[in-house]
């Protein structure tokens, strides 16, 4: 993920330190940000593109113009709404 | 204050529009309006925002999907084409996603819901609203004349107005907050600036359509917007509840026109009863729009001998309601 994965394994002291307390401290809360952001993607995607899964969302006109954007999102939105009973859950 | 009145004591209102139930001559006073402004030497686009548009039949000249095409000095008219114009918008979706991801063919499940999308109900109506905006934010001419859509449609038309705003600021917010946090996470990982939202400036622009089109339909300074009547009595019901509605939505109503008034002067004639009764009828609710609408009616037009199509009759007619 991080970008110095790909760098030489030449590290100094407080970049160690650095990567450690990151760990520590704000791993957690970046992971949790990154779900909690993938879940509002995927509400973005429900209330635009609701049509595809035959939810009528007015009006389809516009989103037409978003729908390239969410291309590549669409098989694994549809594969967690279905798996999910209620869409409000993936927002708490 | 008669028609010729509002136009010349009002040259800043550019946006120019006759509302009324089907059939009662919206299309044939958009058409004398603009005949009378374009030999008043002004540039005027008359155009049709409905999809069962009749500019072609009341100028005899097939202009559908055409572009402007002019009909004489000053004057020019269009029709869209909804369907061509939904194709071609279908075709750039397609191009763009084929583009973004160097794919030869869009994925099946896309491709369905593109044809869906295209099958709605709404969507004409969309393509038309949107093509409007692309017409009148090039601003070539001096006066934009909107043969508009029968009441009900137009009330839907000018509601998808304020339906996409609320719409549009919905996902902007929920976008902005996504946002946010991507840049929470970036901050926490300390990697660089977060790159560009392209969803976001995406619905920006939509958003920027939208307003062009609404605010020009709520523009005090700049619409005039008329109602067309006759006087019978389910026309006068059903329009004072439409201008209390066209009111809600802040449409600058400037005035009335009453059409196909039978000459009272008829009634010094033998004219059979059926006329007779008619004449009395149509006394009585002339009575009652002087009471509803008092000083607001602009123009009384009296029944013509024929229809009006072709130019001569466009021309017969702006002579009447422009009084020369």
């Amino acid at each position: 993920m991080s970008p110095d994965a790909f760098q030489p394994p030449k590290k100094s002291f407080f970049q160690n330190l650095k990567e450690v307390m990151y760990g520590m401290a704000s791993h957690d809360m970046s992971r949790y940000a990154l779900r909690t952001r993938a879940s509002m993607e995927h509400l973005f995607i429900l209330i635009t593109m609701g049509d595809m899964i035959g939810i009528p969302i007015l009006p389809p006109y516009y989103s037409l113009r978003l729908l390239p954007y969410v291309v590549p999102q669409i098989s694994t939105w549809k594969r967690r709404l279905l798996r999910e009973k209620d869409v409000s859950d993936a927002m708490f | 204050m008669s028609l010729k009145q509002i136009f010349e004591s009002h040259p800043e209102r550019r946006y120019i529009m006759f509302g009324g139930k089907g059939g009662l001559g919206k299309t044939t006073f958009s058409a004398a309006t603009a005949y009378w402004l374009a030999s008043q030497g002004k540039r005027v686009l008359v155009f049709s925002v409905d999809p069962q548009a009749s500019l072609t039949d009341i100028f005899q000249m097939d202009i559908f999907g055409k572009g402007a095409v002019k009909i004489m000095d000053n004057l020019w008219a269009q029709e869209i084409d909804a369907d061509k114009h939904i194709k071609q918008y279908q075709n750039e979706i397609r191009q763009k996603i084929l583009d973004m991801y160097g794919l030869d063919q869009v994925p099946d499940e896309i491709e369905q819901y593109i044809q869906a999308a295209s099958a709605e109900p709404a969507m004409e109506e969309s393509a038309i609203f949107d093509a409007v905006v692309d017409i009148v934010v090039e601003g070539n001419y001096d006066y934009y004349i909107y043969d508009l859509v029968p009441l009900g449609h137009a009330l839907y038309y000018l509601s998808m107005g304020k339906v996409y705003d609320e719409w549009i600021n919905k996902i902007t917010q929920l976008r902005e907050e996504m946002r946010e946090y991507e840049e929470m996470v970036s901050r926490l990982k300390r990697e660089k600036e977060t790159e560009e939202d392209a969803i976001l400036t995406e619905l920006q622009y939509i958003r920027s359509r939208i307003n062009a089109s609404s605010r020009i339909l709520t523009d005090r300074e700049k619409t005039a917007f008329f109602f067309v009547i006759i006087p019978e009595e389910m026309i006068l019901l059903d329009t004072q509840k439409a201008a209390g509605l066209f009111a809600k939505f802040d449409v600058p109503i400037s005035g009335y026109v009453v059409n196909r008034v039978v000459p009272q002067e008829l009634m010094d004639q033998e004219i059979p009863a059926y006329l007779r009764n008619r004449i009395e009828m149509q006394g009585r609710y002339m009575t009652e729009i002087q009471q509803m609408f008092g000083k607001d009616v602009a123009a009384y037009v009296p029944e013509l001998e024929r229809d009006v199509t072709g130019l001569p009759m466009i021309e017969k007619l702006a002579k009447i309601m422009y009084g020369e």
